[in-house]
């Protein structure tokens, strides 16, 4: 893959590196024929962010690597914190990079991000920042800063998140989003966003354990007339990380983009969107079930980190990783007691959470939970609805079964099983 | 108990907020003492507060368009609250560009102030913010000890120097030493001291001028006559509490003065418009 881009793409694209940073520790890196997709998902998998970047954000794209010209896309996963500080800083993007050029270079397994600064008739030496092999470059008329960051191949990472399964839609500027936000401090962790044909409210939500005395609470409501696109079809609750989204806001917020939200009831994720002509992103956040309906098969929560509340929350959608993906249409898979529309056995969380070190790399991820012990998984005990993300499967991949994996999700892709399993969103 | 009070105008809404916001940065608890004619944030100098007091008094009509209360008895009208300022600051400062702000006590999952707000919209209806902070009601027997403090016997009041100017001499200063001395003179001039083993630094102001306090205004006493103008009067202060005071100060006062008791406690007053605060620090060994 080998693609530049100039001016205020070099910012768009930091901002979203920036947005993606708050979601995941990893940033992968999917270039396809219709753009590069860049992705991330939080370590209880609750939370999933992509912004696809179209050829035409690009001054040049393509999916051979430079130098090899080989026509591979290769798909691959760095490190956050090796990426996130080549962008950190915008306003000195914004004044010293004319152009950025980002390039994957297979024979070194590195994707060597390079900045071309401008600078007038100096001379400079330059060193890479990592710890990979130092690399020196010098430009008369500029200075070039390289990169080359080390990267595993990966996987692609995709939630398929059927948002036209979903009864309500809210569409409203990134202003408006901003402007219900910031009435909640920067350290909330979660709200709940309820919606009826009447009224749109948020607040902020704490555990019952909590010390009610102390708390603080706030709400807020709007109007539907508020909204550029109010659909309400069942009144809901929904609670989510507000702190995981924050970063996205901003995203749209500075590019003056309208969001879309697409939800349903609680226990299923929300869907928050933006597109305009040469790039649309989106990040699916898992909600919390009603504690009414919380059975035994929920989670375990670890209690160490905050996020694992989110993974107490239902499902993001497992789905196969198709081309097109507008054609997956699915129920979106929700983790609670029901049986599954194959009629597989459901499966006890700690299984479900062994079973992720099993996507990505055997021994890479560690479960979230510590709950897991080395739990056995087969192929037929796991399918149920579930938490996970599938992977694609690549042919170079040996590692593991892909094709063998066993479907994590509840979805539908042949005409008997689209009757509608308890627990999908009724429309 | 009831009290519903309601704040219209932006200036008035700003002004508000600031005030909060200050005491907000001066003591993480304090009383809110609720009155026809005022409102009092008031801290009690506990030894848990290191002995720092503050009494901030607030006339209610300045601030508020509508203002309706119930105290707990009619010989007693009076509503005492321990709340978190901040907590406070944190819901008016989201609201600043509200149509209408309503402060009332609720009743919710405990006794709150609810601060409920309007805010403008491009449409019909307005969008509402509402914020339930929550505080404990204080027990009449437990009054006595938010009363106003008296001014105490001082030896010597002085107007202070311009508040960002101290407050980079103290910055500085803190980093040397964790006491200063704070000493002062009817001739208007203050000296602001640290001493360690290694340094001491003296900071001089001078021509800061003498409030004209008289007999009437003290008690028993106050700043005599006879009183050596060049005398100073001095106390040795935690260098943390003087700090925290500065560093909350939002607005420029009209006045701003200090009394000093000789080793005793430094009193600082602040006046604004419509608003008086009160600051006490003892003085340590």
């Amino acid at each position: 893959m080998n693609c530049v881009f100039e001016g205020n793409a070099v910012k768009a694209f930091g901002k979203a590196v920036q947005a993606l940073s708050r979601i995941g520790e990893e940033l992968w890196l999917d270039p396809m024929v219709k753009g590069l997709a860049l992705r991330s998902v939080n370590a209880a998998h609750s939370a999933y962010a992509c912004f696809h970047f179209s050829p035409l954000f690009f001054q040049h794209y393509s999916l051979g690597s430079g130098p090899d010209h080989s026509n591979e896309a290769i798909k691959c996963k760095l490190a956050m914190k090796s990426v996130l500080p080549l962008f950190r800083c915008l306003t000195s993007i914004e004044r010293n990079v004319e152009r950025c050029q980002i390039w994957i270079s297979t024979p070194s397994d590195r994707v060597v991000i390079q900045f071309f600064c401008r600078h007038d008739d100096v001379l400079h030496i330059v060193n890479t920042w990592r710890q990979c092999a130092p690399h020196l470059l010098s430009i008369v008329t500029g200075i070039t800063k390289t990169h080359n960051l080390h990267f595993q191949e990966s996987e692609a990472l995709q939630a398929v998140f059927a948002s036209h399964l979903c009864p309500n839609v809210l569409k409203a500027s990134a202003r408006l989003l901003g402007d219900m936000v910031m009435h909640f401090p920067v350290s909330q962790e979660e709200i709940t966003l309820s919606m009826t044909p009447l009224k749109v409210s948020l607040r902020n939500y704490y555990e019952r354990e909590h010390d009610h005395l102390k708390i603080m609470y706030t709400e807020m409501s709007l109007h539907p007339d508020e909204f550029d696109y109010f659909q309400v079809g069942a009144n809901s609750d929904i609670t989510f990380c507000l702190k995981e989204l924050r970063g996205f806001l901003s995203f749209a917020e500075s590019h003056c983009l309208s969001v879309s939200i697409h939800f349903s009831a609680a226990g299923k994720p929300v869907c928050f969107s933006v597109e305009d002509m040469v790039l649309e992103a989106t990040v699916v956040l898992a909600t919390l079930v009603d504690s009414e309906s919380r059975g035994p098969s929920q989670l375990t929560r670890t209690p160490a980190s905050t996020t694992a509340r989110c993974a107490d929350a239902a499902a993001l959608c497992v789905g196969p990783y198709e081309a097109d993906c507008s054609t997956a249409h699915d129920a979106p898979a929700v983790m609670e007691l029901i049986a599954s529309s194959q009629g597989s056995p459901i499966i006890d969380s700690p299984t479900l959470t062994q079973f992720l070190p099993q996507i990505y790399n055997p021994g890479g991820l560690t479960a979230p939970d510590d709950a897991c012990d080395g739990v056995n998984t087969t192929p037929s005990s796991t399918t149920v609805c579930s938490l996970l993300f599938k992977a694609l499967s690549s042919e170079q991949d040996d590692d593991f079964c892909a094709a063998r994996l066993p479907v994590l999700a509840c979805y539908s892709d042949t005409e008997e099983d689209e009757e509608d399993p308890k627990g999908s969103p009724s429309l | 108990m009831k009290f519903r009070g309601k704040i219209i105008d932006i200036a008035c809404l700003n002004h508000f907020t600031r005030v909060i916001t200050t005491i907000s940065k001066l003591t993480k608890m304090c009383v809110l003492r609720l009155t026809p004619d005022n409102l009092f944030f008031v801290l009690s100098g506990k030894v848990a507060n290191g002995g720092v007091s503050m009494w901030c008094e607030l006339s209610q009509a300045n601030f508020f368009d509508e203002y309706q209360m119930e105290g707990v008895s009619s010989e007693d009208n009076e509503i005492c609250l321990e709340v978190t300022p901040e907590n406070l600051s944190r819901a008016l400062k989201t609201v600043q560009s509200a149509k209408s702000v309503k402060v009332k006590l609720t009743k919710k999952h405990c006794p709150c102030l609810t601060i409920a707000a309007e805010l403008p919209t491009l449409s019909s209806v307005s969008r509402v913010v509402t914020h339930d902070v929550p505080v404990d009601v204080i027990p009449r027997r437990l009054w006595h000890e938010f009363k106003e403090p008296s001014m105490p016997d001082f030896d010597v009041s002085i107007y202070l120097p311009p508040l960002k100017i101290m407050k980079n001499v103290v910055d500085r200063m803190k980093n040397l030493s964790n006491f200063l001395v704070i000493e002062a003179n009817l001739n208007g001039e203050m000296n602001l001291k640290i001493e360690t083993d290694l340094v001491s630094v003296t900071t001089h102001f001078k021509d800061l001028g003498n409030p004209p306090w008289g007999d009437d205004a003290s008690q028993g006493g106050g700043p005599s006559q006879s009183r050596d103008p060049e005398a100073m009067a001095e106390a040795k202060v935690d260098i943390r509490k003087l700090q925290q005071f500065l560093m909350g100060q939002q607005v420029n006062p009209s006045k701003a003065m200090c009394n000093i008791v000789h080793q005793r406690v430094v009193h600082l007053i602040l006046l604004h418009e419509d608003v008086s605060l009160q600051y006490f620090i003892p003085a340590v060994a």
